[in-house]
This record gives structure tokens, sequence and C-alpha cells, in this order.
């Protein structure tokens, strides 16, 4: 047993008693990154952690921050000063930025200790772990490399599942954190848009980017909130709404509370194992003292999320991304003019995944079809963002599985779009259109690979979502899970 | 056939904020390349803009100015394109939503006011700077995210004249409401136009041709003149008026292609979405309204009525605000309003136009011209030894009182000494009394000329007069 | 809406200044099917036209305008540090025309 397998709560409690040093765990942090085989990691920071980590043990423990000394990871799309950034696109090698993302400068002035750059899907555009310029990035639950951890967020999801550090920082514009938290057994947090600064953090699609996080239990999600969720002027969306002590305040005591499940969503998972576990949460959730009920919602409706997504953010990422050409950072590689520069810097940058992307992005905002594609998409979002906000008039949360079975093999699902749309699998991103606080964690196994539940409450109400999350611990006894910790299995 | 044209005028205006429109870094023209230059303005990943309060008053200054109907929320839009002088691949916009509306200015044409409307004035932010050379471009970042607000009008503007007295006029506004300097020799005011040709009568417009590369005033009166002409006359041949965009040539003063228009170029506009919406509270608006500098309109009521100076001079005063504002300091210390006038338009007027500078190089003090007028009011000195005593004053900047103890230019003010001189003169001149008597006047004049050359010009003027005509008229 | 075909692809992906493969425009012709039916499906929802767009995730005015201060900008150094193409402290390019 080592220190660094406990939650940033139990490490605190180490570090406080003088069990073990910042020193230990950093050592012992950058051990694991260097031995992982899932290809999680662009940059591994020895030098500056082990500098780090030496200067903090000459310090006494702060009692009430919790995050003094905790090793993490950063997804490598957040700056990072001094150190190479690139996205996991090669457009962005040697790439080194200037100022530290916000959340990045919080983590640091609490004096926690970045040990690696994340591996990510290309510019946060993708969902399968597959399409950085480091290749892919696997499943540490499978030895076998045959499953993916998912996107875009994969490295960061793998980096806290392995048990490298207890926390790690990705991003969420669709799915990208609640998504891999699923497929790796982590509790990965979403929370209200607006609430954490993005500033620093790469844009893909900004009016559906959210800074979230992966942490192995629901306390340590809200002790993160608590301090990643700090007012930054620097973004200006970030928000002035009053920000809770969620970590004082979270609490198991789900009596009363109305959680909604969607029908539609619900009933279209045929896995029995994962449909069985699910109605005892459920159960479970009742014998607390909470009321969940079926509610129905129309399915034409549901089934545009997706499609209202993808047009929505391949557009705002084609011109996000315009700023990628060589000229003022990244690789250069000349040209006669100074489009044929840019064009170099593009078309040998970019991969092939994300220019598709761009130019379906591109072919939407045209000003032939803008008003079909573009505006219609931002019609849609509208409209499933009024019926979702319908159903949190009567409910405090909704409860579904976060997908339709455990985490895909590489075989069963390509970057290509395909035919075979499942709403279960593509729902997620309502909590993105509606900006609405949503969190994954462990529900239970199926043939040893892990799978999870989603909560999703209405904006700013993170407390719902921390209340009912720590409440099923007590159900899934996955709190503090990863690939270490032994778990059941579920049939 | 006669033909009327229509034309239109956009103008953009550098503001003189202290920072840039989105980023923090500083706000200064003409400084080593590179040196202006913050995060967010050269577009590194993961940078976003903050709104700069300071720009959308000075913004809000000059809706209000032009007479539009005002929106009190802020909305930026994304204008998509690529070009080497643009950072981020897009520039953020006031697309949708202007800040401000269906406004107008009046200009005066031919003894006449006209109204020209105003379609609309929104913040923008600016681009690089380019040098070209030969074989290689330079990018210089520092102007990238100046603060722009562009101003276009209906296209309501007939001839040259009148465009020129429109942008006279927009001048004259963004420098007395503090906005700009509103110069375009160094590009803190560009204007383009578009300008068709139709026959007088007809509602059909003719087609758009759009004018760059003004850089004056004069050129855009004498740019549009031009292409009225030239679009007169091929319509007259029968060539119909090619859709292009032309730019003036300054050497030959004619307009030349410049590239045919081809489809409009698609900029993909939506809405900026890392600037959530800003609401201005009716409180805000009133108060940038209400600090806004004195208008020309302001101004020369307030000299009419407070100075009671020629109107004439007044508007000589008024025709730069700096020159205004510097009456305004030196008619702090003293009441003689039109003497300061006076002396202002003669004396350091002419000195500026010699030396080719403006009031605003101008290094003395307010206070010095008053003390030196004052001197001139008391007849302590006389206008030449004034004229010396300024010279010192231009050159050191310092008070003219210790000009006027280093020129020992103490004038003699003492009469027996004076009336020793008047008395020599007439006595070397003895038919003076006689002529003065007989109504010829140059005898006074003549005797005081010879008071002054025997006195090296020390004479009191006053005190001489007096005895001169008591002595004349004995 | 404009039809789908190569040269279509491929001028999009032109405005964004860049180009892909034979391969990958046939790749994302086939993935356009899909897409188009995908499309298609926001077009059934009811009343979707007469459904305003939205930008953000919620009604939201945030007003957080800047104070006019200056900040001590870039070094000069630091601006120019990570382009490729430098000289006399500005970034060079091949003659913009």
């Amino acid at each position: 047993m080592n220190y660094l397998d406990k939650t940033i709560v139990e490490i605190h409690e180490a570090l406080l008693s003088k069990k073990v040093s910042v020193l230990e765990l950093t050592k012992e942090a950058l051990k694991r990154a260097h031995e992982n085989s899932d290809n999680a990691f662009e940059l591994i920071l020895d030098e500056s952690a082990i500098k780090k980590a030496t200067e903090l043990d000459k310090l006494p423990v702060p009692k009430d921050n919790y995050f003094f000394g905790i090793p993490y990871v950063a997804k490598d799309s957040f700056s990072t000063k001094g150190i190479e950034t690139t996205g996991s696109s090669n457009i962005l090698n040697g790439y080194i930025p200037l100022f530290d993302a916000t959340v990045i400068k919080y983590l640091n002035d609490a004096n926690a200790v970045l040990i690696a750059k994340a591996t990510l899907d290309e510019l946060a555009m993708g969902g399968t772990g597959t399409t950085g310029h480091k290749g892919i990035t696997y499943n540490p639950y499978d030895a076998s490399h045959e499953h993916m951890v998912g996107g875009s967020s994969c490295g960061s999801a793998v980096s806290v599942a392995a048990g490298v550090v207890p926390f790690s920082l990705g991003s969420d514009t669709g799915d990208s954190v609640r998504k891999p938290a699923n497929n790796v057994g982590l509790v990965g947090m979403k929370p209200t848009w607006g609430l954490i600064s993005r500033y620093g953090l790469f844009p893909f699609a900004p009016s559906l980017d959210h800074v979230g996080y992966f942490t192995k239990s629901v306390e340590d999600s809200a002790l993160a909130l608590n301090l990643l969720s700090k007012r930054d002027d620097n973004d200006a969306t970030n928000t002035y709404h009053k920000r809770d002590d969620y970590f004082k305040e979270v609490s198991k005591d789900i009596k009363g509370k109305k959680i909604a499940v969607i029908k539609e969503i619900s009933t279209s998972i045929k896995d029995p194992v994962l449909a069985k576990k699910f109605d005892e949460s459920i159960e479970f959730l009742k014998g607390k003292g909470a009321v969940v009920d079926m509610v129905s919602m129309d399915a034409t409706l549901l089934s545009t999320i997706y499609p209202a997504y993808f047009i929505i953010s391949c557009a705002e990422a084609t011109s996000n991304n315009a700023n990628l050409d060589g000229i003022k950072f990244g690789p250069n590689y000349g040209g006669n003019t100074y489009q044929e520069v840019m064009y170099n810097s593009r078309t040998r940058g970019f991969s092939p995944l994300i220019k598709r992307r761009f130019v379906i992005g591109s072919y939407s905002l045209m000003s032939d079809n803008q008003h079909d594609l573009f505006l219609r998409a931002q019609k849609a979002r509208h409209m499933i963002v009024d019926a979702f906000n319908e159903v949190f008039k009567k409910y405090d949360a909704i409860y579904l599985l976060a997908a339709p079975k455990t985490a895909p093999k590489f075989n069963e699902a390509s970057d290509k779009l395909s035919d075979t749309y499942l709403l279960a699998d593509n729902y997620l991103a309502f909590g993105n259109f509606g900006g609405f606080p949503s969190m994954t964690l462990p529900l239970g196994f199926k043939d040893g690979m892990p799978f999870g539940v989603n909560i999703t409450s209405k904006p700013f109400d993170e407390k719902d979502v921390f209340d009912i999350g720590l409440a099923l611990e007590d159900f899934t006894n996955l709190k503090g899970l990863d690939i270490n910790m032994k778990h059941g299995e579920d049939k | 056939m006669n033909f009327e044209a229509v034309i239109g005028l956009e103008t953009h205006i550098e503001t003189n904020t202290k920072s840039k429109m989105f980023s923090s870094a500083p706000n200064l023209a003409e400084q080593e390349p590179n040196t202006e230059v913050a995060l967010l303005d050269m577009a590194f990943p993961g940078t976003m803009p903050r709104v700069n309060k300071e720009a959308v008053r000075k913004a809000l200054r000059i809706a209000h100015a032009l007479h539009m109907t005002i929106d009190d929320t802020l909305y930026f839009e994304r204008k998509n394109y690529f070009y080497s002088d643009l950072p981020k691949g897009y520039q953020i916009t006031q697309q949708f939503r202007p800040i401000g509306r269906n406004g107008y200015v009046e200009i005066e044409v031919g003894g006449k006011i006209k109204k020209i409307r105003i379609e609309r004035i929104h913040m923008e932010e600016d681009t690089c700077k380019q040098l070209h050379f030969s074989s290689y471009s330079l990018l210089d970042y520092n102007r990238a995210g100046v603060p722009l607000i562009e101003i276009v009008t209906m296209p309501d503007i007939r001839t040259g004249e009148e465009a020129r007295k429109y942008v006279e006029k927009l001048r004259e506004i963004v420098t007395f409401a503090d906005v700009s300097d509103g110069k375009m020799e160094n590009g803190s005011m560009r204007c383009d136009t578009n300008i068709s040709i139709r026959p007088y009568g007809v509602d059909k417009l003719g087609t758009k041709v759009e004018v760059k590369n003004l850089n004056s005033i004069v050129d855009i009166e004498k740019a549009l003149d031009y292409e009225i002409k030239r679009q007169s006359e091929s319509l007259l041949m029968g060539i119909p008026v090619i859709q292009e965009t032309r730019r003036f040539d300054e050497g030959k003063k004619e307009t030349v292609t410049m590239r045919i228009k081809t489809d409009a170029v698609d900029y993909k506009y939506f809405t900026e979405p890392n600037i959530a919406p800003i609401k201005l509270s009716k409180e805000f608006i009133e108060d940038a309204i209400n600090t806004c500098p004195e208008l020309y309109d302001q101004k020369l009521a307030r000299f009419t009525k407070n100075y009671g100076i020629e109107l004439t001079d007044i508007k000589i005063l008024l025709s730069d605000k700096n020159l205004a504002d510097y009456f305004d300091e030196c008619a702090k210390f003293s009441k003689h309003y039109q003497s300061i006038a006076n002396f202002m338009i003669s004396n350091v007027l002419s000195i500026l136009n010699k030396e080719n500078k403006n009031i605003t190089e101008f290094k003395v003090e307010p206070k010095y011209i008053n003390e030196l007028v004052e001197l001139l009011e008391n007849k302590e000195i006389n206008s030449s030894q004034g004229k010396k005593i300024f010279e010192s004053v231009v050159k050191e900047n310092k008070s003219p009182l210790i000009f006027k103890k280093e020129l020992g230019a103490t004038l003699i003010n003492d009469e027996s000494t004076i009336l020793d001189i008047i008395k020599e003169v007439i006595k070397e001149n003895p038919s003076l009394p006689a002529d003065f008597k007989a109504g010829k006047t140059r005898a006074q004049g003549f005797v005081m000329g010879q008071v002054m050359k025997k006195t090296q010009g020390k004479a009191n003027p006053g005190v001489a007069n007096k005895l001169i005509v008591e002595e004349l008229k004995k | 809406m404009r039809a789908v075909n190569k040269e279509v692809l491929k001028d999009a992906a032109n405005r964004l200044l860049f180009d892909m493969s034979d391969e990958e425009y046939n790749t994302l012709l086939d993935e356009f099917h899909i897409i188009k039916e995908q499309f298609e499906l926001i077009g059934k929802i009811k009343g979707v036209d007469d459904s305003t767009p939205m930008t953000f995730p919620f009604e939201v005015t945030i007003d957080c305008l800047r104070e006019d201060i200056p900040e001590k900008p870039l070094s000069k150094e630091d601006a120019l540090k990570n382009a490729g193409s430098v000289k006399d402290g500005q970034i060079k390019l091949p003659k913009v025309l």
C-alpha cells in the first residue's frame, strides 16, 4: 500500500501527520508515470517536480490546504509557463507558453506538484483517445490494449485511473471528462459553465468548453471545486455567482431529493448487467429517501443532441484554431507567400481527423448553409436546453448510466462518423449545451471493465450533484477506486 | 445629362485610451516594434479578451455626439478571415448589434445646413502594422488590438466638398471629445469611401465603386471629384462603370484600379463566445456622456458668453481644440480676453506657423502669455519690446518679467525726461505745432517716432503720447 | 444548402488554409452522408425554425469591464521567442502583396 493510492483527503492527513513526505509522493508519482505503458503523457516533469517537492518539505503542511504537496497531472491543453504545451497536435510542437492557465496558477499557488502533461485527442476535438500526435492512449484496465479510454481527456483519465496521481485536470466540451471517467471508473466532474476560469485553456468551442477534472472520490471532487472555482477577471465569461464551500457542505443526506431518470435514454440501454446494476442503484437512492421518477422527453429532440453539438463545436473550432498558422508560434515551414506559410503549417500540422472536423465546421458556417446548419443547430440547442430546464423545474437532478456499455474496443468504434447511433452513448453533451453541472462516477464492473453513472443538475446546483454522488458511494463501495484497488464484479 | 453622385463614407478612428481594446498592453504610437504587445495581441492559445471600460465610454460619447440610438447591452461578434496582419484569424467587432445606430451629423454647405445620416457606430480592434520590403514583409504587433471606432454613413453625401466637410466635422467631434487626435496623416483616422452615380431623378443606384488609400482630407475631396468625373464620362460614352476597388494615387491625383470586386468575402460572423454580453447601466451611459469634454458648439457658446471676444477670433481659437484649451488656461489668469486673443493670434500662431508646429508642441506656460499681455496692457512695455521678450520666453520658457528686467526694458515713464525729449524734437522741427493745429495729425506720429528713436524705443508710449499732444497744442 | 461534392469540400478546406489528400476527401464525403442524415434530424424537430439561436448556455450578462490601466507588456524577446522567422525585432514573412 502506498499513500499515493489514497484520495486527496487521505493523503493530506498522511502529510499532516508526517506519515509521508511530499518528495516521497512525488518520486513515486514520477516513477509510475515513467512505468505507465498506456501512452498517457506528453511530458514528464521530473526535474521541476522534484525541485518543488524538496522545497515544500521544508514548509509546514497547512491544515486547511488539502492540495499542498499533492502530485497532479494537467491535460496538455492547459498553458503552463515555460513548459511545452502542444494540445497533442504537431502544429504546436515546440510551443512554450509565456504564462500559466488560471487553474494551473491556482494549483501551483496551493503548492500542488505538477508532475506531467497528459495526452489528449488532438486539440480536444475527439472522443476516442486515438488522435493525439503521440498516438493511441490506452485503458489501464485492459493490459491487452483492446479497450479505449475515450477522450478527449484520455491522458488525464489514465493518470488518475492508473494510480499515478490522485487528481488531474481535463476539459469537457461534449463529454470529454465524463465519458473517459465512465471508461476508467473515475469521478469525472464538469461544473456549471463559467464557474471555473478557462483562461489559458486552449479553446475548442468556448460556448461549450468547461474545465473539468478527475478524482477518485466525490469528496475530493468537491474539494477541487473549492480551489478551482475562484473568480477570475481574465475570463470575461467567468461568473460573479456566489461560490459555495462545496467540500464543507457536501452531505449524504438526500432525503426528499427529486431525481429524474430520462426514459428514452435509459430504455435504450440493452446491456443486462449495466441495466440491472442501475436499477439496483435506483432502489438504493429511494431507500435513502430520494424520489426517483421515470420522466419522458421528446425522443426526436434527444436524438439531435449529438448532431447539434457536432455542428456547433466544429463550427466554433474553425474560428478558435484560426490562430494556428506557424507565424507567431509552432513550426514554420516557410513558403513563397504568407498564405503558403500558413497553408504549409496547417496542412502538415493538423491530423486528418480534425481537418475533417474543420471542413464540416467551415461548411456549416458558409453563408449559403449557415441558416440550415449552424443557426439551426443553435436553435436546436435552445430547444434542448429549454426541455431539460423543464425537467429541472420539477426535479433536483437527472440520473442516468453514463454510457450504454463499458469502454468500447478499438475495432468497434472509429474516428469516422458512423451510422450506429445510440442515444445513450451520445447524450452527455446536453450538460454542455445548458452549462449544467454534471458528474460521472463509477457504478460497477463488468468483465473487469468499469462502468459509471452520470448525475446532472441545474446551473449552480453543484450541491445536489455532489450529495447524490456522495450517497451513491455507499452503494458502490468504489470510493477511492483506481487500478490498484480491489473491487467486485457485477453480473 | 447630369449625374447625381451617391456617396457613403466609412471612417475608422483610433481611440486614445491608455490600454488596448481587449488587452492591457499600452496603447502607444510610434514605439519600437513589438514592445507594446500583450499575450492576447499575439493570439497565444488560451488567451481571452477583456473589454476596455474607457474605450466603451469614449464610444458612447461619440455615439451621443452623433445623435445615435445607443444599445445598452454590449455584444461582440467575430469577423473570420485569414490575413498576415490578423493574429487571431478573426477580428472581434460588433457586426449585428453595434453600440449606436441611426444618428446624424450636420454640415454647412453653400450656406445651408445639410444632415448626413449615420447608419451605425461600433467598436472593434486594429490589426498589426506591416512593413514591406522588396522580397519580404515584417510584422509589428504594437498596433494589434488598438481600439477602433467605426462610423458608417448612409449614402447621403453628394459631392467631394460634402465629404470633406463631413470628415472635418467628424475630426472636430473626436478631437474635442478627446477620443482621438483624428489625424489621417498618422493613421489615427482612416476613411474609405464608396461612390456610384445615377441620372438625376432616377431612384435606382448605379454601380458602386470603392475608393481606398485616402491619406488626407484633401485627398478625399479630390478622389471623389475625380471619380464623379470619371464615372460620368464613362457613362456618357456608353461604357458601364465596373464594380471594383480603386485606390487614390496622390501623385497623379487620380483613382486607379486596385482590384476587381469579386463575390463578397464570407466572414462567417458569429457571436464572440469568450465575451458574455455586458449590460451598461443607465448611470454608466449617462456618466460617460456627461463627462465628455466640451464639443465645438458648446465651446463656441461659452466663449461667446464668457469672453465676449470677436466671433472671427473665437473661430480661429476653436479651429483646434488644443488651441482653445490653451486660451482657457491663459484666460484663467486675467480678464483681458480680447488682448490675450489678439496676442495669441498674432504672435503665438505666427511662430507656430513659421516653425510648422502645433500648439501641443508650444512649450510656453499659459501664465507667461498672461504676464506679457499684462505688461503690454499696463503700457509698461511697448509692442516692439513685447516682441523681443516674447522671443526669449518662447526660447527658454521663463517668465517675461525676468526678461523685462534683463533687457533693462524698463520703460522711461518719467514725464519730465520724456518732456525734455519732446521739446528737443519740436525745437528741431519748429513747424510741427502749427501743422498739428492745422489738422495734420501726421505731426503727432512724427514726434512719437523721433521720441522713440532718441530713447531707443524705451519711452512709455502712453505717457509720451499724452505729453506730445499737450506740447503740440501749445 | 449547397450540394456536397469533392470540389465544395476542397473549397471549404482551402478557405481554412489547408488541404487534405484525396483519400481523406473521400472519407469525408462518406462521413457527409451520415452528417446529412443527422442534420436532417435537426430539421425534424417541431418548431425548430421558430426558436432563437442560443450562443451561451444560459441568459447571462457578465458586467465585467476592464479599467483602462496599461500593464507591463511582453518583452520583445518574449513576444518573438516562439516565432520561427524573425528579422529586425519583427516577424518576417514573404512579401505580402
